[in-house]
């Protein structure tokens, strides 16, 4: 059993705080990604984890042990490093066995390490080779080899993928899922790749600014996006965001703009110093918008569109519409028909609509 | 009027003839500077062949009638020259052991670690390299005159080390800088302490610098003589650049056994440089992160 917790966690350089009191648990055999734009803390949160950066403020514990001022080879951790960092004077195998042979392991147990990595990540004919002869594939999987190698208690991986071609990516994705369901030890991944969060995950950290945004399961945070950042973040298309009011009509509560009137089909609270009706945001995402009636669907009313462009990615199609002085985004099948420069109807998914607080960006729910 | 395939021909003839020209320039200068450096070295070669009584002669061939190694077996009986090459070794291999050890643990320091004077220290030190060394001489001497270590060889070493550190910190630190920190901070995460990734990562990828910072300090040290003529008094202490100048009389110099022991001290830093060239290979980090 292992887990890793952070408290009130501040970083600062100078007088400047790049992470505002993080805190965070990750349980045991967790799968946590963090995930953010560029810039956001996400990776010194992750070093500051492995005890490459020091901690400002704050506590971090792995299996409740306070590690804040141990060094990394004392805190039972391994890390996979987003340039690899394979140790280029040392074949495959030596780069492995370093760890091990730093600790003293007796040599058939390295050998027997080594070779059931090898087996698990499929390098094994290469274990003779140095660095320089494998392509960045290959190198990635060395790497993760001589990070589960020494079983560590906990797992980092600082955008691992993210040097690799797409296809790749996708292989290694499924690789990585795989390889934390053998290894049963809490990973700490960070990546700026949503989809990566998304289909890695058992929870995701959404971080921006050196703040936690949202934590939950990559559902909920795709379902109830805790502020516009998150629900921009996350989901590919992004989704769609636009301006209005809530104007009360009879006993229902509708978002109104120029262009558009939406029933909003969830109670919420009633205008105060928290909301306020007047400057509200209606997000809806791109799967969510409907190009003809769907009959078993909670749907609005029809919404007067005009197509601007239509993109085919094969099995689907992303058309860009514009509505009134708002844009929408809407991923249709692909027998979807419209040309640009056509007038259509499109609908909103009822039970898919976010609200967001103009000002603060808050979800209003 | 020429058809258009022969103006391409004659085109390209004269292209050709162009380049000829310039290659042959280039090559005539190379070559002229190759026996600008290399007649020298065969210079000394031929006088120390040359038997005592043919030493000032206008004869231009390599190898003189009558040649013989008479003056290196001269230089070696009669002087003290083994022992020169003996006091010369053992200075110049200190000095460029420690030379090297000491510029590569503060090459890393000046290269990784941030502490307040770190830019003025390396700006300090390029300045120390500006100073003439001839200035120096006096206070170097006054200094190793306090510390009681005239006529001995570490006086020798310690002015030796000294005053090659600086270059040889600058080579390393900015080799260093080359090599990506996140190898050394996967050896930390695998369990290496901080000297421990210096010793077993970033030591074996700097070799390159490593060599030309030991080659430095070998060669500098090697070859001094104004440094070693105010420090040294004692005969048995001299290097072979104090020692071959005992040959150089008020009346008579002994230029064939002077030649023979010129072209005996090359011997040592060929072999040095010989050995060193293996190492002086570059590429060393390739593969090791996504480049």
């Amino acid at each position: 059993m292992s887990s890793v917790s952070f408290k009130y966690v501040k970083k600062k350089y100078g007088d400047v705080e790049i992470l505002h009191s993080i805190s965070l648990d990750i349980a045991d055999n967790e799968f946590l990604v963090l995930v953010g734009p560029s810039g956001c803390g996400k990776s010194t949160l992750l070093r500051m984890l492995a005890g490459l950066e020091e901690i400002t403020e704050g506590q971090v514990s792995i299996d409740d042990r306070v590690v804040n001022h141990l060094p990394p080879r004392d805190r039972e951790i391994a890390m996979v490093f987003q340039d690899y960092a394979l140790y280029p004077h040392m074949t495959v195998e030596e780069n492995m066995s370093f760890g091990l042979r730093l600790r003293g392991t007796p040599n058939d147990e390295i050998d027997r390490r080594v070779h059931e990595a090898a087996q698990i990540l499929q390098i094994e004919q290469y274990l003779k080779r140095t660095p320089r002869q494998l392509s960045g594939g290959q190198r990635q999987r060395v790497a993760i080899g001589r990070a589960i190698i020494r079983k560590p208690k906990v797992l980092l991986f600082d955008e691992p993928l993210s040097n690799l071609d797409a296809k790749l990516r996708e292989e290694m994705r499924v690789e990585l899922a795989k390889l934390h369901q053998r290894l049963k030890v809490p990973i700490v991944y960070v990546t700026h790749d949503q989809v990566e969060a998304m289909t890695l995950a058992s929870r995701i950290a959404v971080m921006e600014g050196g703040y936690i945004q949202q934590h939950g399961t990559p559902m909920e945070v795709y379902n109830r996006p805790a502020n516009r950042f998150v629900a921009g973040f996350i989901g590919s298309p992004t989704m769609n965001f636009v301006s209005g009011y809530l104007e009360p009509d009879k006993d229902k509560l509708y978002f109104k703009n120029d262009s558009m009137k939406v029933l909003i089909p969830f109670n919420i609270p009633l205008p105060g110093d928290k909301i306020d009706y007047k400057s509200v945001i209606l997000g809806i995402r791109p799967e969510a918008i409907f190009t003809e009636r769907v009959l078993d669907k909670n749907l609005s009313d029809m919404i007067a569109v005009s197509v601007e462009v239509v993109e085919l990615l094969g099995h689907r199609k992303n058309v860009y519409l514009t509505c009134g002085s708002d844009r929408l985004l809407a991923t249709v099948p692909a027998s979807f028909a419209s040309a640009p420069g056509e007038k259509m109807f499109v609908w909103f998914c009822l039970d898919q609509l976010h609200l967001f607080d103009k000002t603060s960006g808050a979800r209003i729910s | 009027m020429d058809s258009m395939p022969d103006r391409y021909a004659k085109e390209l003839k004269a292209q050709k003839r162009r380049q000829f020209i310039w290659l042959a320039c280039v090559h005539a200068i190379l070559i002229l500077a190759c026996i600008v450096s290399i007649y020298p070295l065969l210079r000394i070669f031929s006088v120390s062949l040359r038997p005592g009584d043919r030493l000032i002669s206008t004869d231009l061939s390599l190898i003189p009638a009558g040649a013989s190694f008479a003056s290196y077996a001269n230089v070696i009986k009669s002087t003290f020259f083994l022992r020169w090459l003996w006091n010369s070794l053992v200075i110049t291999a200190a000095t460029s052991l420690i030379g090297v050890s000491l510029a590569s643990t503060a090459g890393y320091a000046f290269s990784r670690f941030k502490f307040p004077g770190n830019r003025l220290g390396l700006t300090l030190l390029l300045g120390t390299q500006m100073i003439p060394a001839g200035m120096l001489l006096l206070p170097l001497f006054l200094m190793i005159m306090k510390l009681g270590l005239v006529n001995t060889y570490l006086g020798m070493v310690i002015s030796y080390s000294v005053s090659s550190l600086p270059f040889s910190i600058w080579i390393l630190k900015g080799y260093y800088d080359t090599i990506p920190r996140s190898l050394e901070e996967a050896a930390l995460v695998d369990g290496t302490t901080q000297f421990g990734a210096f010793y077993r990562i970033v030591l074996p990828l700097s070799t390159p610098a490593l060599a030309i910072a030991f080659l430095f300090n070998f060669t500098s040290s090697w070859n001094e003589y104004l440094v070693a003529r105010v420090i040294l008094s004692d005969s048995s202490r001299y290097t072979w650049t104090l020692g071959l100048f005992e040959l150089q009389g008020q009346f008579v110099t002994q230029w064939g056994m002077f030649a023979a022991g010129s072209i005996m001290v090359t011997i040592p830093v060929l072999i040095v440089f010989l050995y060193s060239s293996k190492w002086l290979i570059s590429g060393l980090t390739l593969g090791s992160v996504k480049g």
